[in-house]
């Protein structure tokens, strides 16, 4: 069967909300919003919203759209067509000071202490200096960088400036928060720490919009997600569901013995033997127990296990599949 | 509002904390302290050695006439030195040769043999290629000694001689004939006022075209900095590109203007230094004759064209992502404001050609040239005040501009676009 990204289009709302109060309390919705470049469309009909402490994933190839995406969400371009609304309302001065961006280019001035320009920023988003300065003695204090206060951005290391960047971000306590490839460049401990603050953040609920190519990032963090791709949404909704559309269609064995004769039976792909024992491709999965039936006649069990499709295959079906045509 | 000044306030006090910046202002303010009180020091350093120059003893019956002359001069420029006759000229000359080799004497004066009673043609020989002084000392005296020996042969008395050569007088005054600017005065300007006002002039152009220059180049190759360094990323999110600008555009005024103040401030108090002030008595110029109304001009005119190249460097600056491209980007600016400055420094000479009139009223130019004709010639006051409508109107719309291809400019990254591509883009953002 040839793969169309198309028919897995689908939107899985989790509860539609019609009373207008519940509008009221989203604090960013998308309403099929679309933007051209000359005759290129940069995003199709995009539709989504995030809610009140809540991570949402923003998923798709170079070039999907997100930048767009991102660059409208925050006030940047004005959309072709369709409506972005900050708690319902549009766009305005206000919203402003309320959003905080990670972008996935870094940058800070080189040539300025950290407190100057981060203060600077932060008052630019509307606060008072000494607030700033304040709040920003915390942040450098949480992530273990306080001597870094009156020192050049150009003195510090990549992951040490990505720190500062973060804290640039999410100083003025935004509550629409972009964050575009929060992680990259960061050792596995700064990840973690960076993880940690960001759920922290979403558990003080603020609203974030979380883009990244790390797919293990985004399950761990985000309920639901859009898949862009070539501007068009592809796969929309909560991840569970998104997991449960998809057919499941591998199994993991580890047995005691090696097994003989799976390929023979009917709906058996592919078997793989890898380091832990087999991965068992089906399509369909119906024929699992049969799979279980011969392990079990040939040798001992000791794993033996339907597997749910990973977000990472889900996104390579549902982009690369259409790539390689 | 709040964010404008913010930016400015950022924009300043970093500029001043800059290593750079501060370097550079006092260089700046030493070359400028140097070269005030070179002319004294060179003064100073300028021994009044005397030039020595030979003669042959008995050459001429001017010799010693020449030696007299030259005894009675109280302050003596010229020592002669008598060398004994060797019979011939070539024996002469060799002997005046080695005197020259030895460090002597500097050069030597031989009479050319001429008919009796003319006046005798000298030649003066050195070795150096530049030795004006000497000659005109030697050419002064000589002419001194010719009245004298001509004179009484003609029967003229020594008063009669003087009052020959006593200098006509033509005292030179700029007056108003009625409708001028007001820089004139009412009194008319002397000659040495005249002088002064050149020479402010010539300085005030200079410093008004590198003063927009510098600073409109630091405006540009700052928004660049900000796009290539991606911190406009941040920035675009915060405030309103039409605030950046014109909160960076306001600061960099507020650092040019006192940096020019401050230098101002050096130069004043140098030529306050008694040994400068003297000799500037000594040229006979008052430096307070520069009136008023030039320095007002000379600030009005730098204000406005400064905001008009800061506007240009600034939508310039904003379309390049990255520092290496931008000298060549800038280059187009930097060309306009060089023909005006050109066209003014020749306008010195000339403040009355029909070029200057003309170009006084191009928006680009006037900057430089309207200022001209107001420090040197008398503009009619309404010619002056076109000039400025039209260059204030001029930034109005290179503001305006300016603001919009700022807007779309921070957000383009990659090679610098076209100009089609721009407008493609500023129709795509909606600007």
């Amino acid at each position: 069967m040839k793969f169309s990204p198309i028919c897995y289009v689908r939107k899985i709302e989790a509860k539609e909300m019609t009373e207008g109060s519940r509008e009221m309390m989203i604090p960013l919705r998308l309403e099929e919003v679309s933007k051209q470049y000359g005759d290129k469309t940069a995003v199709d009909q995009i539709a989504f919203d995030v809610r009140e402490g809540e991570i949402y994933g923003l998923l798709g190839a170079n070039g999907a759209g997100k930048t767009t995406t991102m660059r409208m969400v925050l006030g940047l371009i004005y959309p072709d067509e369709g409506r972005i609304s900050y708690s319902g309302k549009d766009y305005s001065e206000e919203v402003i000071s309320q959003m905080g961006y990670l972008p996935e280019e870094r940058g800070l001035y080189p040539k300025v202490k950290v407190c100057d320009q981060l203060t600077y920023l932060a008052q630019l988003k509307g606060m008072k200096r000494k607030d700033a300065d304040r709040e920003l003695k915390k942040w450098l204090e949480k992530f273990n960088v306080m001597e870094y206060y009156g020192k050049k951005v150009e003195e510090l290391s990549k992951g040490n400036q990505q720190k500062i960047q973060f804290i640039a971000a999410v100083l003025h306590q935004p509550k629409i928060l972009v964050l575009d490839e929060a992680f990259s460049g960061l050792d596995p401990v700064n990840v973690e720490l960076l993880k940690a603050t960001v759920k922290e953040l979403r558990d003080n609920g603020t609203s974030i919009v979380f883009s990244t190519h790390r797919m293990e990032h985004v399950e761990e963090l985000c309920q639901r997600i859009t898949i862009l791709h070539r501007s068009k949404t592809v796969l929309a909704g909560s991840i569970k569901e998104i997991k449960q559309s998809f057919p499941k269609e591998k199994i993991v064995l580890r047995t005691e013995q090696p097994i003989q004769g799976l390929e023979q039976i009917a709906g058996v792909r592919q078997v793989d033997s890898g380091e832990h024992g087999l991965t068992v491709h089906m399509d369909p999965i119906d024929a699992a127990q049969e799979v279980l039936q011969q392990a079990l006649s040939q040798s001992a069990v000791h794993r033996f296990e339907i597997m749910e499709p990973t977000l990472n295959e889900i996104f390579i079906k549902a982009v690369g599949g259409e790539a390689r045509e | 509002m709040n964010k404008f000044w913010t930016v400015l306030a950022f924009t300043v006090v970093n500029k001043f904390r800059t290593k750079s910046f501060i370097v550079t202002s006092l260089i700046i303010a030493v070359v400028l302290t140097i070269g005030l009180n070179a002319p004294y020091f060179i003064g100073k350093f300028q021994t009044d050695e005397a030039a020595s120059v030979g003669v042959i003893e008995g050459s001429s019956e001017l010799v010693p006439l020449l030696e007299q002359h030259v005894n009675d001069q109280e302050q003596t420029e010229l020592v002669l030195v008598k060398v004994e006759d060797q019979g011939s000229l070539e024996e002469n000359e060799r002997v005046l040769k080695e005197r020259i080799a030895s460090g002597e004497m500097t050069g030597y004066l031989l009479f050319d043999e001429t008919e009796e009673l003319a006046f005798p043609t000298m030649t003066y020989k050195s070795e150096k290629t530049m030795d004006f002084g000497t000659v005109s000392q030697l050419q002064q005296a000589l002419q001194v000694i010719k009245v004298q020996v001509v004179a009484p042969t003609l029967g003229l008395t020594t008063e009669q001689v003087s009052q020959i050569n006593a200098p006509v007088v033509v005292n030179k005054v700029q007056i108003s004939s009625g409708e001028g600017a007001g820089n004139v005065g009412d009194a008319g300007k002397t000659e040495g006022e005249i002088a002064v006002a050149t020479g402010m002039v010539y300085v005030l152009v200079i410093v008004l075209f590198i003063g927009i220059m510098v600073s409109g180049q630091l405006i540009a190759s700052e928004i660049t900095a900000e796009k290539s360094s991606r911190v406009m990323e941040i920035l675009v999110t915060s405030v309103s590109p039409l605030k950046q600008m014109f909160g960076k555009i306001f600061g960099m005024f507020i650092v040019g203007i006192s940096q020019l103040l401050l230098l101002g401030a050096v130069v004043l108090v140098n030529l306050m230094l008694p040994h400068n002030q003297s000799m500037l008595t000594d040229m006979n110029l008052d430096l307070g004759s520069v009136g008023f109304l030039l320095i007002f001009y000379a600030l009005l005119f730098y204000l406005m064209g400064f905001f008009l190249y800061a506007a240009m460097f600034a939508a310039v600056g904003s379309i390049v992502s990255r520092t290496e491209d931008l000298g060549q980007a800038v280059m187009p600016v930097t060309f306009l404001s060089m023909i005006g400055y050109f066209i003014a420094i020749f306008g010195i000479s000339a403040p009355d050609s029909s070029l200057i009139t003309v170009t006084s009223f191009i928006p680009f130019f006037s900057p430089f040239i309207m200022f001209l004709r107001v420090g040197l010639t008398d503009p009619a006051v309404w010619e002056v005040w076109l000039s400025i409508g039209l260059l204030a109107a001029t930034i109005f719309v290179m503001g305006w501009l300016a603001a919009k291809i700022y807007r779309t400019g921070v957000l383009m990254y990659g090679k610098r676009p076209s100009l089609k591509e721009l407008r493609r883009a500023m129709r795509a953002y909606k600007i």
